[in-house]
């Protein structure tokens, strides 16, 4: 019952696959001065800010913006990058600061505290066992199912939604969606079980196969609560 | 080890995680393979976490990549065009002042004056000047200052051999125009000593 995973899009042009060493070379050449090198040097990871931010703005357009101040500040600060951490962990480090910065600028942090903070205590209870039907991958071509998906993802909060981005989506190991996001191990392994765990009550299908239409609740309406 | 189905729960992240010690893994694996709900549980998760790894899902809106080159851009070349700008602009001005100095090179041309004490010519006078052929101002013809033998000449021939215009009946040609509110004492008085016969 896997889901065959398409990782691109057919109408991108896939970017060149790199080792570490490669992408430590492209740095050092950069911060030697070859500048018009930080193009190819952030092409594979424009996804991954751009996302980072998302799951933390949830707004598009804010996402894209906080996106460009993160590799223009990326850019005029690299020649201080100094490997501590994975490129990508620091370029995502960078988001995560710039996209909670432009949350607290825009006042969104108003309806969320309370549940951020009380769900982490004890255990998320799973509420649905039934079976997983299979979803082909076929099935992203839907725009509903798309949509469906980004909006279960909305509804969780946003401590949730950050590591699954980090974790899941990115596929960022446990320590460095800590290191990116400044919490601790254990804070990222109770947060992503209760995210995995809450997104999967949230799209397993009923057993009349159903299962797009528990995901038309209302925004703050949360099916698992 | 037999574990209830909430210990299962609880361990299933780092179950999908292989973040789990050998005996534990094997606890988990063991009820797994006899529950039918945990084990739904088990597979839903895995599929959920495929579903949002796939790129169609949270992809780039379109054009993100060409905006953010745009605003990368003047970091990394400087304004559109703006190198190219400077080094036209560069040109155009040495072409320019190259041109403006040769045609009036006559007029900043200094030649050396007659008395080290006055002002050299800021501009021309439209006629002939008057000079003395022992003085070294030139002065309108009737001006009271111009004594002795004197003569007139172009305004060109008199500055090229070294006259300054006269404080008096020239001041408005002077290099530095003193005005009234520019005065100052004892300046006036040499500029009287120098000139024409009373040198």
């Amino acid at each position: 019952m896997l889901v065959n995973v398409r990782r691109r899009s057919s109408d991108e042009t896939p970017p060149a696959i790199r080792t570490e060493q490669d992408e430590q070379a492209l740095v050092e050449r950069i911060q030697a001065g070859e500048k018009e090198l930080f193009y190819a040097l952030i092409r594979p990871h424009e996804r991954s800010v751009y996302v980072a931010a998302l799951a933390i703005l949830q707004n598009e357009a804010d996402a894209e913006e906080v996106a460009q101040d993160t590799f223009l500040k990326a850019l005029t600060h690299l020649g201080q990058f100094r490997w501590q951490a994975k490129f990508s962990t620091w370029l995502i480090q960078i988001a995560v600061n710039e996209a909670r910065m432009r949350k607290r600028k825009n006042h969104l942090e108003v309806m969320r505290p309370l549940e951020e903070h009380t769900e982490e205590e004890g255990y998320y209870t799973p509420r649905e066992f039934a079976d997983w039907r299979e979803i082909p991958s076929e099935a992203l071509e839907r725009k509903e199912i798309r949509n469906a998906l980004v909006q279960a993802l909305s509804s969780l909060a946003q401590v949730y939604r950050e590591v699954f981005v980090l974790r899941d989506v990115h596929e960022f190991s446990i320590a460095e969606t800590a290191a990116a996001l400044g919490i601790s191990v254990g804070a990222v392994k109770t947060r992503l079980l209760r995210a995995r765990l809450m997104l999967r009550d949230l799209l397993a299908p009923g057993l009349d196969g159903t299962w797009t239409s528990r995901l038309s609740f209302q925004k703050g309406n949360k099916p698992w609560t | 080890m037999d574990l209830s189905c909430e210990d299962v729960w609880r361990e299933i992240s780092n179950y999908i995680d292989n973040d789990l010690d050998p005996h534990q893994r094997a606890a988990l694996g063991a009820h797994l393979g006899q529950c039918r709900n945990c084990a739904a549980l088990l597979e839903g998760t895995r599929n959920v976490i495929r579903l949002y790894q796939d790129e169609r899902l949270l992809a780039l809106p379109a054009g993100f990549t060409k905006r953010l080159h745009r605003k990368l851009r003047a970091e990394i070349q400087g304004p559109p065009g703006s190198a190219f700008g400077w080094a036209v602009s560069l040109a155009a001005a040495c072409v320019l002042g190259a041109v403006f100095l040769f045609a009036n090179l006559h007029q900043f041309a200094q030649p050396e004056l007659k008395s080290a004490h006055s002002q050299p010519a800021a501009r021309w006078p439209a006629g002939p000047v008057a000079v003395s052929d022992d003085g070294k101002i030139f002065h309108v013809a009737n001006c009271p200052f111009l004594h002795g033998k004197w003569k007139l000449v172009a305004t060109r021939e008199a500055i090229q051999k070294g006259y300054s215009p006269c404080v008096r009946c020239m001041r408005e040609y002077l290099k530095v125009d003193r005005g009234p509110e520019s005065w100052e004492p004892g300046v006036e008085f040499a500029e009287e000593v120098e000139s024409d016969g009373a040198q």
